[in-house]
């Protein structure tokens, strides 16, 4: 919100520094975004009356002006068209800087010197955003009665600091210049001036001749209406329309600028209707059938039966809270007014306001709530601005339907808890001194509690705690001293399974594995790359951002893809990742949450193949506890049908490995050669051991045998693994495949498998006869189970 | 034969010094010492010595033994030398060739900051909760004192599976199930994912991560939450950091504060990296609101507590001086590999 420290400075005499200003605001909860001065740049330009124009003898185009700066007459040579003898304009004097930074000397113009310039509202340095066509393009038109001789920054602010101050959510009542100006005074500890409102004993209830107001609906928690007799309907005088230029407001006319001047004042939005054209004596508020409307800016909107709109009995003239209706409006021709001061329920506004797209100053602040007892004080504002600027004249009594009255809160305050629970060491009398300086009514007697009239503005006080908090900001968070937590000495720590979790990220980034970061979205349409079916139990979004990202993600494999993808492109040359992330799956459980797994993923290309990923596979499986992970032919469609396998821990599925699909390999723009492997991450640590125990090493030598067999081709070599073992007895201690072999010497289609396999007895040393018939075993059962030949 | 004894000596020395190689020295050891070498069989002949002539031969028959082993040691050593020494000679690298690659990988920089970070609060004796991302709304909002009718509850903010079911926007809701499943006294954080409908840019994405931190006890106070928040703050960002703790307001709260910390990069005098204000704004935090402790069954008038929540996304911008967020989900090689 815009707040201008000049306007501010009506209600509070501050007298620091803008920046130390916005410091201590922030530090008591008004947080300062930034400070900005209106028009920093020019110097020199002053408010001068043009006495005479005179044509330029040697140009049609140009006039030659006599201006009075009050302390000189001078000439100055325009090209402006809407200037008149009379006219008041600022006037940029030789030596003069305008807002684009240039300097003016003295020109000459055709044989005519010119010692200044005429300054449009660009060249001031204002705003041009917040004034009509017409009036950004001319000499900037002072009013009538304008000081001559005096110094345009002065006269328009525009050296005026502009506070931009983000609002907290709960703080409604801060969204005015009269709440800031309350922070303020009780942040600095000043007092504040007030303000004059319309005050008159009034002897006739003229109103009723005119207008009587119903409210329908309790989405309408109070309506106020006054109406004023039109005298003229103008400019509004420039102090008023300086004062909206540096909140970022149009000035419009006298009347609609002081209804927009109350609101930015006070926060309580106003509106001013056309009694003439509401055709009716009454005002309904109420919700309606009405299918459509159009506002105040020419746009047709499309209503529902859930808006509450502000009706003449029959047509909506208004949606409550938001924006007035076009066939309502002020225009020249309007005679009397209605003013109306209303307080509208904050939901109604903003679930209206965010159906029609519409959001404006009023619906802003309602939606965050305004206080049902300022209706009454802005109408009274703004009747006094009203008729103290000679727009209107009042029409005695005034309409005012609040049925369900606020009732002040009271809340009574502990001391010695505030005290306790903030960590500070106030006194009853410094404690109240503080939240009197908040407008708060307090009592204290000093028994220890205090005794708090909450002020209807303060809407988001509840509790204590909210108190506490007034306390611990007006005295100053930074005052709050710095403690060390007391109470319970607490061990914490990391459990098991993170630890694990942290033990394998280590493991994976050794052995060269970057960890990448994917998001948890993916689509119907990415899945589909995967050439794999769609599965059943997908988790879409009700809301997405867009289709690609509309579905919680069955798994990481899709983003690894797109990982590699994309570094293949950028073209690096080869890559190892892996990422720990959860996977979506739908429960099909009543009043349950979809599943949640994390899996644990890898990735590799270039340079790479399948072994090199199942080893890195085997080497987490061994750090696990896993002994003899085994890898099945087999696996989700988007692997190569030869090349993919299915990973168990005993019969626990882990997850599968292989090299990507050639056709997913196309879609996803991948490297030829692509290797992945998913892997349930809980699937895993449960599969495990995460038990160490010290084995007493081997006392005795180990002996060795190497073992060349031939065997079709077609035959898994986990297959002549397991009967190795399964006939190796208690003294084969240890297997390893060292070489594999098709070509010369070998049949078409076998191969041959090279092993070695080391014997051990613990308790002595092993000799030919105890080996010899384990081997001939082996053997025989090699030759009967896969008809595989020993090669000599 | 004490001639023949000393001949031999001389003629074994002499060929002791003829050999130029390790392997052919052991072959003047067997021609001399070896079992039918000639000092062996020389000895052999001391039989026929006279009693008197005996000792003084068999003397001087082991001095010459010493002193043929003592010569044979001597040209073992000078041999094996000068084989190292021309094996050396031939092995001579260019230790400046480049040494063979070994690659480590890395973990993602969003990781090390949440592991710095949790290390921190671990010291500190708090533990590491987790909880569902997909959340019921009620957790998620309600139980964190969020108004029914906010807008952080609408479509445009948070994304929904079901009616009451959203992707969790904070990690707070993992706060309120430790909170109603244990008893106090409690310290945890929560590091995770968490979501919000923002379209992405450089500084906003759909995916983000937060930690919150939550201690209950009796006695906690706001001070207290003061000074382990600074204390965090030192210790992530250093010794010499300052912290600034200004008013501000959320639900689950009450009071609430923002911390900003001096700027790591300028030291508080203004930098770009903290848009020359000297300060860097890092965490929310506040007093467990009394609704919330309520809601979770813990009685506000005997135990109180702090919370606190920050983005990890972004501290793990300000620290490496990451200027785009996208930067952390694409994942390109050439960015992981930056950090350690």
């Amino acid at each position: 919100m815009l707040v201008s420290l000049n306007w501010l400075k009506e209600y509070v005499n501050i007298k620091q520094s803008p920046y130390d200003f916005g410091e201590c605001l922030t530090m008591s909860g008004t947080k300062v975004e930034t400070l900005t001065i209106v028009s920093d740049v020019i110097s020199d330009i002053y408010t001068g009356k043009i006495i005479k124009i005179d044509r330029h003898p040697n140009a049609d185009k140009l006039v030659v002006c006599t201006v009075d700066l009050g302390t000189d007459k001078r000439i100055i040579v325009t090209a402006a068209k809407n200037i008149y003898e009379g006219a008041i304009v600022p006037v940029a004097v030789d030596g003069a800087v305008i807002a684009n930074g240039t300097k003016l000397g003295v020109s000459d113009f055709r044989g005519i010197e010119s010692f200044g310039m005429f300054c449009s509202i660009e060249e001031l340095g204002m705003n041009t955003d917040l004034f009509s066509k017409e009036i950004m393009e001319g000499i900037y038109l002072l009013p009538e009665g304008t000081p001559i001789g005096m110094d345009i920054k002065e006269l328009l602010w525009l050296d005026d600091v502009i506070i931009d101050v983000e609002l907290t959510a709960n703080r409604a009542d801060c969204q005015s210049i009269i709440g800031i100006a309350r922070e303020s005074a009780a942040t600095l500890n000043l007092p504040m001036e007030g303000f004059k409102t319309y005050s008159k004993v009034e002897t006739n209830n003229e109103i009723v001749q005119y207008l009587n107001v119903t409210a329908e609906s309790d989405l309408c928690e109070r309506y106020i209406a006054k109406m004023l007799e039109v005298k003229k309907i103008e400019a509004s005088p420039l102090w008023i329309q300086v004062k909206l230029l540096n909140s970022g407001v149009r000035p419009i006319n006298n009347i609609v600028d002081v209804t927009n001047y109350v609101m930015l004042e006070l926060g309580q939005p106003l509106h001013a209707f056309d009694y003439e054209s509401l055709h009716s004596d009454r005002i309904v508020i109420k919700t309606t059938n009405d299918k459509e409307m159009v506002t105040l800016d020419a746009k047709e909107r499309v209503l529902d039966s859930s808006m509450l709109m502000i009706t003449n009995g029959i047509t909506p003239v208004a949606i409550a809270g938001i924006m007035g209706g076009e066939n309502s409006e002020i225009t020249e021709a309007t005679q009397q007014i209605i003013l109306e001061s209303a307080c509208f329920n904050k939901s109604s506004v903003r679930l209206t306001a965010k159906k029609l797209g519409l959001r404006t100053e009023a619906s802003a602040r309602f939606e965050k709530g305004v206080d049902p007892e300022l209706a009454m004080v802005a109408a009274m504002r703004a009747t006094w601005l009203l008729e103290e600027i000679g727009a209107c004249e009042v029409i005695e009594g005034l309409i005012d339907v609040y049925h369900h009255p606020v009732v002040s809160k009271k809340i009574s305050l502990d001391v010695a808890w505030v005290n306790g629970f903030i960590g500070i060491n106030l006194s009853e009398s410094e404690m109240a001194a503080l939240l009197r300086r908040l407008f708060f009514k307090v009592s204290s007697e000093n028994s220890g509690i205090l005794e708090i009239e909450v002020p209807s503005f303060r809407q988001d006080i509840e509790a204590r705690e909210d108190l506490a908090e007034e306390v611990a900001r007006i005295f100053g968070y930074d005052n709050i001293p710095s403690t060390i937590m007391g109470g319970t000495t607490m061990i914490g720590g990391k459990t098991a399974v993170q630890k694990y979790e942290d033990d394998l990220k280590s493991l994976l980034v050794g052995q060269g594995y970057f960890e990448t970061l994917t998001t948890s979205f993916t689509s119907e349409k990415r899945l589909l790359g995967l050439n794999s079916p769609m599965p059943l139990d997908l988790v879409p979004l009700i809301n997405p951002l867009g289709e690609e990202n509309s579905i919680m993600r069955p798994s990481l494999v899709g983003h690894q893809l797109e990982v590699i993808s994309l570094n293949y492109a950028r073209k690096n040359p080869f890559g190892r990742f892996f990422e720990f992330s959860n996977t979506y799956r739908k429960n099909e459980a009543k009043d349950s949450l979809p599943y949640e797994e994390k899996k644990l993923v890898l990735s590799t290309y270039g340079n790479e193949d399948y072994f090199e990923l199942k080893g890195m596979v085997e080497l987490l499986c061994a750090h696990t506890g896993i002994k003899n992970p085994s890898f099945i032919a087999g696996g989700s469609e988007f692997l190569h049908p030869g090349r993919r396998a299915l990973i168990y821990a005993n019969d626990v599925v882990l997850g599968e490995i292989g090299e990507i699909h050639p056709l997913v390999v196309k879609n996803y723009e991948l490297p030829k050669r692509t290797y992945v492997c998913e892997i349930s991450f809980t699937a895993l640590y449960e599969s495990g051991t995460m038990e160490e125990k010290f084995v007493e090493l081997p006392k005795f030598p180990g002996s060795n045998r190497d073992l060349a067999i031939q065997l079709k081709e077609t035959i898994p070599a986990a297959l002549v693994n397991d009967i190795i073992r399964k006939n190796g007895g208690n003294i084969l201690e240890s297997i390893e495949l060292f070489d594999v072999y098709t070509g010369e010497q070998i049949p078409e289609g076998y191969k041959s498998l090279a092993y070695a396999l080391n014997f051990r007895h613990q308790e002595r040393t092993l000799n030919d006869d105890d080996i010899n018939p384990v081997v001939e075993h082996i053997l025989a059962e090699l030759k009967s189970l896969l008809n595989a030949q020993l090669r000599e | 034969m004490e001639l023949e004894l000393k001949q031999l000596r001389d003629r074994c020395i002499a060929d002791l010094n003829d050999v130029n190689e390790l392997k052919i020295l052991d072959n003047v050891r067997i021609k001399y010492l070896g079992k039918k070498g000639e000092l062996t069989i020389a000895l052999k002949g001391m039989g026929k010595l006279s009693k008197e002539e005996r000792p003084i031969i068999g003397k001087l028959a082991n001095e010459v033994r010493e002193e043929i082993e003592k010569a044979l040691s001597h040209q073992k050593q000078v041999l094996e030398k000068k084989e190292i020494d021309a094996r050396i000679k031939e092995e001579v690298i260019d230790v400046s060739l480049p040494g063979k690659k070994h690659l480590a990988g890395r973990l993602h920089p969003l990781t090390t900051t949440i592991n710095e970070l949790k290390e921190i609060f671990l010291g500190m004796g708090f533990s590491i909760a987790e909880g569902p991302e997909i959340e019921w709304a009620k957790y998620n909002f309600d139980f964190l004192n969020v108004p029914l009718d906010h807008s952080a509850r609408d479509f445009q903010d948070t994304f929904y599976y079901e009616d009451d079911i959203v992707l969790r926007t904070q990690t707070s809701p993992v706060q309120v199930r430790v909170m109603e499943n244990q008893k106090p006294p409690l310290r945890i954080i929560s590091p995770g994912r968490v979501y919000r409908s923002d379209a992405i840019d450089a500084t906003h994405s759909p995916v983000f991560h937060q930690m919150e931190g939550l201690v209950i006890d009796k006695g906690i106070t706001m001070s207290d939450l003061k000074g382990t928040m600074d204390m965090f703050a030192k210790k992530l960002f250093g010794e010499q950091t300052k912290t600034k703790f200004r008013p501000h307001q959320f639900y689950f709260t009450e009071p609430s504060a923002e911390m900003d910390v001096t700027c790591f990069k300028c030291g508080g005098v203004g930098c770009k990296v903290c848009s020359n204000t000297g300060w860097i704004e890092i965490l929310g935090c506040g007093m467990v609101h009394p609704n919330v402790l309520k809601i979770c069954g813990i009685d506000p008038d005997v135990y109180s507590g702090f919370a606190f929540g920050m983005g990890l996304d972004r501290i793990t911008m300000i620290k490496y001086g990451i200027n785009d967020l996208r930067l952390l989900f694409e994942n390109d090689l050439r960015f992981l590999s930056q950090f350690k």
